[in-house]
């Protein structure tokens, strides 16, 4: 499994524009950590549905993109600071903790 | 936008009260001679009990402030009130300057501006604090400001930088006043906007002039060792860093550089953030074109733009409405009017020719102000203003006097100005 993390907008929007990606590859894991990872993958996709990022009044707020590919599937979540449900944040905040 | 005879009760700075008081409808003159009354005997009233100390522990009634701690959780439901206007002062630094600046800011408005907190009815100003864990980013979710602590090691917390805090809130305002959409041109103006108001709250603060400032924002935000200068500057858009770590400023200065953007998240909603790099180069230039503060006349001229403008307001049509504006304020051809017209075309913006043949003194479908031409018999009416300005900033005069003598002590308001040098005293404590 291929995971890839996008961020946009927000007061360092300049910075990150036309940024890549940061791109993690379960398979490089210890496996208790690609268990978690798996599990919290799973979980942030049943829970993704009427979610994503919308304008709103929200302003300068940062928006996500994670991208898993696994067995020639890809999964595309997206949501936002303002929109964002427990189970993608569960599973930016290990990404982020473990793409540093 | 259409205004009315009820506005003069609460939205109409000063300077435009004294012209009004020059319309030919006595019904206008009389509206806007008692608001002035009112407005003296309001700023009287607040100088002497700041002076004499007169209802020191009282919190001000309008744009209350609340700091809530988010502990480091990525939402800001559950965070903890920590700070109020009642309540004792945090020892938490990111609280501190959270409240203090929303004070400032909120200062800046009522006395700049005339405008009473966000929406000019006092909305209360909540902030949150400690946003999520190791979060680059401050910003307005539509009903309060989120800040977070940055990552530690290439950003610091976003509460270091007044102008950061002001750029956050003055979203609010122009929610309020314009609606600007937050894509494409009008989008990328909304940004502009809380740049401009943000980087005049901290000019004002520190009490510098158009030439002394840095015109940067966010320059606070940045770990020592960061080879950065600002987020943005709006003197030199496009310089504000260039690095391996950020890449190179991606804002224009000038339309012939204007980027095209996706309107998507992707692409920052057409680049609101990138292409803000031309309105507020329009500011920069207005402002030192004018020269002195400026959050007085370009300050003025901006703001009643604002006013003037709606949701889909484009480049061209608010570089028209500030050239039209500094001409009811300060006169055709004036200084002012000159400096706009200017500003707009060293970034590749020319007025239109409906807006530079507008005949002095004529009257636009949904303005407020009238022509100079107009028949009226305001002499005594605007004589009477300028004495009531002038008594005004004697008693201000005196209660610095009064103040001096008295020697520092603590302010009323943890986060609001009290005199010029006493702000730069805060803004430099604030941000070492």
């Amino acid at each position: 499994m291929k995971i890839s993390l996008a961020k946009y907008g927000g007061q360092t929007a300049g910075m990150l524009l036309g940024r890549a990606p940061r791109v993690l590859e379960a398979d490089t894991l210890p496996p208790p950590a690609a268990q978690e990872l798996a599990r919290l993958v799973e979980t942030a996709k049943a829970t993704a549905a009427a979610t994503g990022v919308g304008l709103g009044r929200a302003r300068d707020m940062m928006s996500y993109t994670i991208t898993v590919e696994d067995s020639g599937h890809q999964t595309v979540l997206k949501q936002s600071d303002t929109n964002m449900s427990p189970a993608f944040r569960n599973l930016l905040g290990w990404l982020e903790r473990h793409m540093k | 936008m259409t205004r009315t005879c009820r506005c003069l009760n609460c939205i109409i700075p000063p300077h435009l009260l004294r012209r009004l008081l020059e319309s030919e409808s006595r019904e206008v003159r009389q509206a806007a001679m008692n608001t002035l009354l009112n407005s003296a005997r309001l700023r009287g009233q607040r100088s002497l009990r700041a002076t004499f100390g007169i209802g020191l522990s009282a919190a001000p009634t309008d744009g209350r402030r609340s700091i809530f701690d988010c502990e480091n959780r990525a939402r800001i439901a559950g965070a903890v009130l920590v700070q109020t206007e009642q309540g004792e002062a945090s020892r938490d630094t990111s609280v501190t300057r959270a409240f203090e600046g929303l004070g400032t800011t909120r200062q800046f408005y009522r006395e700049v501006l005339n405008r009473n907190s966000i929406d000019d009815r006092g909305m209360r100003l909540d902030g949150y604090v400690h946003f999520d864990t190791s979060y680059n980013n401050a910003f307005w979710d539509g009903q309060q400001m989120v800040f977070g602590d940055g990552d530690g090691v290439v950003f610091t917390d976003f509460t270091s930088s007044l102008d950061v805090i002001a750029h956050e809130l003055a979203h609010g305002v122009t929610e309020h006043v314009a609606g600007l959409e937050y894509h494409l041109q009008s989008g990328a103006l909304n940004e502009s906007m809380s740049d401009v108001f943000g980087s005049l709250v901290k000019h004002w603060s520190l009490g510098q002039t158009a030439d002394q400032a840095d015109w940067l924002i966010g320059a606070e935000v940045f770990t020592p060792g960061v080879d950065a200068d600002a987020l943005r500057s709006m003197k030199a858009p496009g310089t504000a860093y260039d690095n391996d770590t950020f890449g190179k400023d991606p804002q224009p200065d000038r339309m012939s550089k204007f980027v095209q953007l996706p309107d998507t998240e992707e692409g920052d909603w057409g680049g609101v953030h990138i292409n803000s790099g031309i309105p507020n180069k329009a500011f920069h230039l207005t402002a030192t074109g004018i020269g002195g503060y400026a959050w007085e006349a370009p300050g003025l001229i901006w703001y009643e733009a604002l006013r003037a403008s709606g949701p889909t307001t484009e480049f061209q049509e608010f570089a028209d409405r500030t050239y039209l504006m500094a001409e009811d304020l300060y006169g055709a051809g004036s200084i002012e009017q000159q400096a706009v017209q200017d500003a707009w075309r060293q970034v590749g913006i020319r007025i239109s020719r409906t807006a530079a043949r507008r005949r002095p003194g004529q009257r636009r479908k949904g303005d407020l102000l009238v022509g100079e031409e107009a028949g009226y018999d305001g002499g005594a009416l605007a004589a009477l203003s300028r004495q009531m300005e002038t008594l005004s900033a004697q008693v201000h005069a005196l209660s610095k006097e009064v103040s001096a003598l008295k020697g520092d002590r603590t302010p009323s308001e943890a986060g609001g100005p009290r005199g010029r040098p006493a702000n730069a005293k805060l803004g430099r404590l604030a941000n070492s």
